[in-house]
């Protein structure tokens, strides 16, 4: 027999699922045109399943890579405006305590794109986004708050001889790995939507995905270079993102402070034969982080992070369907400055392998597993594995409607009681719900 | 010098050398840029610097008759060709070029030349060969040769089929058989007395021409 508590939730998922539902139908309904669709493909003038694998933004096709190396310039200058904004509902298995939006139905997020060409050789992708839940207030509501999210703003060349094909470029961007057109690396393997969050309170999980641990907005300078579409390398270094590139952490009342120059490695191998095509790579950073983004006085309070990644993606496309499987490594060394914990350093491994399938870009769904570990000389042991399972439909090519569900097999270091009180693992299996747009 | 007034350096001269670059743009509204360049910047990220493409998706180009090349850019442009693949890669890429990039792009594509493509299964081919040779004479559907050459090179409208993508080849045929997406030419009829096995045969055939390249 079921208690009042679990028939209210019960009913919180079945309204959840209900507006959802009718989100993506009012959705599906709208007049189809293709140019009312975001810069991009306003620019090209193409579909969204050009540049996107089986129509799933923002994983790229061979093509949509080509079009961010040559720096978004293909095409015809266009307003650069589009919007996007996720809607979703999330419950957990028994919630937390302070897990207050459970099954209920939020905007979770929105943001704002300026994009696309601006001359011959010059093109960006910028976006900010808006959380409606940022800052929770003590009577229990919410301040909304917006920040500088992606920011990556291009000059790139493309010489071509009989021989040789040469793409190669610079960017100014705001993240380490944001420049790569695969989305095997960090900055775009967590993307929208996503069962994972440690910055929402409300969608459950801390589902690790392999990236570089300190990642918040930064300044970065990267040269690039994409030869015979086969070798791909990028290199570049990052700072803080004050002064003139205050810009890049626009919104963040504290940005990151990073000491000097950190060098960041991108080597990629790519190959494409029929239908398929192949990605085997490798990145890598070094970054000396200061403890207190406020005060950044004192050498003893910098933390250093090695990070190196290795990270594979192979492709089939073919229509009507699209099959990805992605495997993506990162181990992160994690040096204590002097003045928290001298000479003490930690390690962390976070491994993710996913398999996705769509077909006619319309149906699809896909099962990751992902695994962290970690040593425990100056950190609680992370050790966090599991699985998720997701189901997606695009009814409109700017649309996407998804369920994913997490297990977890170990949560923060332990299958069972990992804090003590008598919680285990599994209690966080999650449910989330999401309707993904842009226009 | 500061880190401001070097990324303001930078920034002036990227911009400065970036505004017009009419030998390597990526311009698809500028009738200034020639065909080769859009070749070489647009089209062969698809279909291969030579024409011919790696993925079966995009249609190899190379050595395909001019004056076929030309109706099809201009059907796209136009949206007579509506084709899933024509509507969602071609109709936004031709919607302002102009009759000479056409022209010139026909050209280019045109005398390139034709690499073999990957072998296929030689029951199947021999299958696609009678086809080919002979049409289905039980179906009265015409042989394919009669409008597309002895050596599958293609002849005016009727396009070059020696060495294209079987997979390529079968959804278009298709396309003229379930669909108004390619008005206009006789493919309608003739796919309408094949069978899914015969198309599969046909074009497995032809993607393996063996006289191509």
């Amino acid at each position: 027999m079921q208690t009042q508590a679990s028939r209210m939730h019960t009913f919180h998922v079945s309204l959840a699922a209900l507006v959802l539902l009718l989100f993506s139908m009012f959705m599906t309904l709208l007049p189809q045109n293709a140019q009312a669709l975001p810069t991009f493909a306003r620019q090209t003038g193409q579909n969204c399943v050009a540049c996107h694998a089986g129509g799933q933004f923002p994983e790229l096709t061979p093509y949509g890579r080509l079009f961010k190396l040559t720096g978004y310039t293909i095409g015809a200058r266009t307003q650069p405006f589009a919007v996007m904004g996720v809607v979703t509902s999330s419950s957990i298995a028994k919630p937390p305590v302070d897990y207050v939006k459970g099954a209920e139905p939020i905007f979770a997020t929105g943001s704002v794109f300026i994009a696309g060409k601006i001359t011959d050789n010059i093109g960006a992708f910028s976006q900010f986004t808006y959380d409606p839940y940022a800052v929770p207030n003590d009577d229990g509501s919410f301040s909304g708050h917006s920040q500088a999210d992606n920011i990556d703003i291009r000059f790139a060349d493309h010489i071509v001889s009989d021989k040789n094909d040469w793409i190669f470029g610079v960017s100014l961007n705001n993240h380490p790995t944001l420049t790569d057109p695969w989305n095997t690396v960090a900055a775009w393997t967590q993307y929208v939507p996503s069962a994972s969050l440690s910055s929402s309170q409300f969608i459950d999980a801390n589902a690790p995905f392999p990236d570089i641990p300190w990642d918040d907005n930064v300044a970065g300078l990267n040269a690039y270079v994409f030869w015979n579409q086969t070798i791909y390398a990028d290199i570049g270094l990052y700072h803080t993102a004050d002064k003139a590139f205050s810009f890049l952490s626009t919104g963040i009342s504290t940005p990151t402070q990073l000491q000097g120059s950190n060098p960041y490695y991108r080597l990629a191998f790519s190959h494409e034969w029929g239908p398929h095509n192949l990605m085997i790579g490798t990145t890598g950073m070094v970054a000396k982080v200061y403890d207190d983004p406020t005060d950044t006085s004192d050498p003893a309070t910098v933390s250093q992070y090695n990070s190196q990644g290795f990270d594979a993606q192979y492709q089939y496309l073919l229509n009507p369907h699209t099959v990805t499987a992605q495997l993506a490594y990162m181990k992160s060394d994690h040096s204590y400055s002097q003045a928290t914990n001298p000479g003490v350093s930690d390690t962390d491994t976070k491994t993710r392998a996913k398999l996705t399938y769509t077909y006619q870009a319309k149906y699809g769904g896909s099962v990751s597993a992902f695994d962290w570990t970690g040593t425990t000389n100056g950190q609680s042991n992370p050790a966090t594995s599991g699985m998720t399972y997701e189901a997606f439909f695009i009814p409109k090519q700017n649309v996407r409607v998804g369920v994913q569900y997490t297990t977890y097999n170990t949560f923060e270091g332990a299958s069972t009681n990992y804090d003590g009180a008598g919680r285990n693992a599994s209690d966080n299996n999650s449910m989330f719900l999401y309707v993904w747009f842009a226009y | 010098m500061k880190y401001s007034q070097i990324f303001l350096v930078l920034a002036m001269g990227l911009l400065g050398a970036g505004c017009s670059n009419i030998e390597r743009s990526r311009d698809l509204a500028n009738p200034q840029v020639s065909a080769t360049t859009l070749v070489q910047q647009v089209c062969s990220l698809c279909h291969g610097i030579d024409g011919n493409s790696v993925s079966p998706i995009f249609p190899r180009l190379a050595g395909q008759s001019p004056d076929y090349i030309v109706a099809q850019l201009g059907n796209f442009r136009s949206h007579q060709r509506s084709d899933p693949p024509g509507y969602e890669y071609m109709w936004g890429l031709t919607r302002n070029i102009t009759d000479e990039q056409i022209k010139g792009l026909a050209e280019y594509f045109s005398s390139q030349k034709p690499i073999a493509n990957a072998a296929v299964d030689a029951r199947q081919m021999a299958a696609g060969k009678v086809i080919f040779d002979n049409g289905v004479p039980e179906k009265e559907a015409a042989p394919c040769m009669a409008c597309h050459g002895p050596t599958a090179q293609g002849m005016a409208t009727f396009p070059r089929l020696a060495g294209q993508h079987q997979d390529y080849l079968v959804k278009q045929l298709h396309v003229f058989q379930e669909t108004e997406g390619r008005p206009g030419t006789p493919m309608k009829q003739i796919t309408h007395l094949l069978s899914d096995e015969e198309m599969e045969a046909v074009a497995s055939y032809l993607q393996a021409f063996p006289s191509s390249p």
